[in-house]
């Protein structure tokens, strides 16, 4: 569309199969939301509807992991490293979002003071990095 | 257009979006549900006249379908995908609005099969030996 996978997998960072994980993710949680929200008897809790989004991210760290070990292993110490910890940074400002919208929508009466700005404060650290990586990358 | 650009293009609209999005649910402002999706109507109509403009542009005479852009079945997707996901975006702001009564699922449904579609492309791209089988 308006980028190419190729140059999606140069700005993100990512794999082809990191991101087909984490659109899967995204579409299993989007049907659990739905399911949570039509349902006002349901016992899903929060929680176990962002699980999908904790469990992509467990995913892609460990295939970054085994990704980064075997550049390394083949000598590409300096990309291995540069890879690891641009991933494992994302991974956590992406993280550190979900835990936070989690726990503002699982526990509204005692997470009054989480407003969301602070909530969505890593995405926005996240966009400052995602645009210095596209001048690094163009 | 070169990456830069288009990076800076989605970019801005995305900013733009999430503190329009973020001041409306902390109750800073009062605006309309529709009002705050502004960013993604303008950056998809954008998206959505470019596409057109290109798969216009392959019914000009002499032109070359082998050089090297992608064909008409994909970028059909691509628009078909803008429309899934505008047609989302408009029911979630309906509902939001409480114009319209109808359940999430039914609202989901656009994104549902944008992201199934989407995950199919990704999916051939992976294994990209079955794709020619």
């Amino acid at each position: 569309m308006l980028f190419s996978l190729r140059e999606l997998v140069q700005w993100l960072g990512f794999a082809t199969f990191e991101l087909f994980l984490h659109l899967l993710a995204l579409l299993v949680f989007s049907m659990l939301v739905a399911l949570k929200a039509d349902m006002s008897t349901s016992t899903l809790s929060w929680w176990m509807v962002f699980i999908p989004l904790f469990a992509a991210d467990g995913l892609s760290t460990y295939f970054t992991t085994i990704v980064s070990i075997r550049l390394y292993q083949e000598n590409e110490k300096r990309l291995a490293v540069l890879r690891l910890l641009w991933v494992l940074t994302v991974l956590s400002l992406k993280l550190v979002c979900e835990v936070l919208l989690c726990q503002k929508l699982a526990e509204q009466e005692q997470a009054r003071d989480l407003w969301f700005g602070l909530i969505v404060s890593p995405l926005f650290i996240l966009l400052q990095l995602l645009m210095i990586r596209a001048c690094r990358v163009n | 257009m070169s990456l830069a650009q288009r990076v800076l293009l989605t970019w801005v609209f995305t900013l733009v979006f999430l503190i329009m999005l973020v001041l409306k649910l902390d109750g800073k402002v009062q605006w309309n549900w529709f009002l705050i999706f502004l960013p993604v109507w303008v950056f998809d109509s954008i998206l959505v006249l470019m596409l057109a403009i290109k798969m216009a542009g392959r019914c000009k005479p002499g032109y070359d379908p082998h050089n090297g852009s992608p064909d008409l079945r994909l970028r059909a997707w691509y628009l078909t995908a803008m429309l899934l996901k505008l047609g989302f975006c408009l029911t979630l702001c309906a509902k939001l609005e409480r114009l319209a009564d109808v359940k999430l699922t039914f609202v989901c449904i656009p994104l549902w099969t944008m992201l199934l579609g989407a995950l199919v492309e990704l999916g051939l791209n992976i294994f990209p030996e079955r794709r020619e089988a």
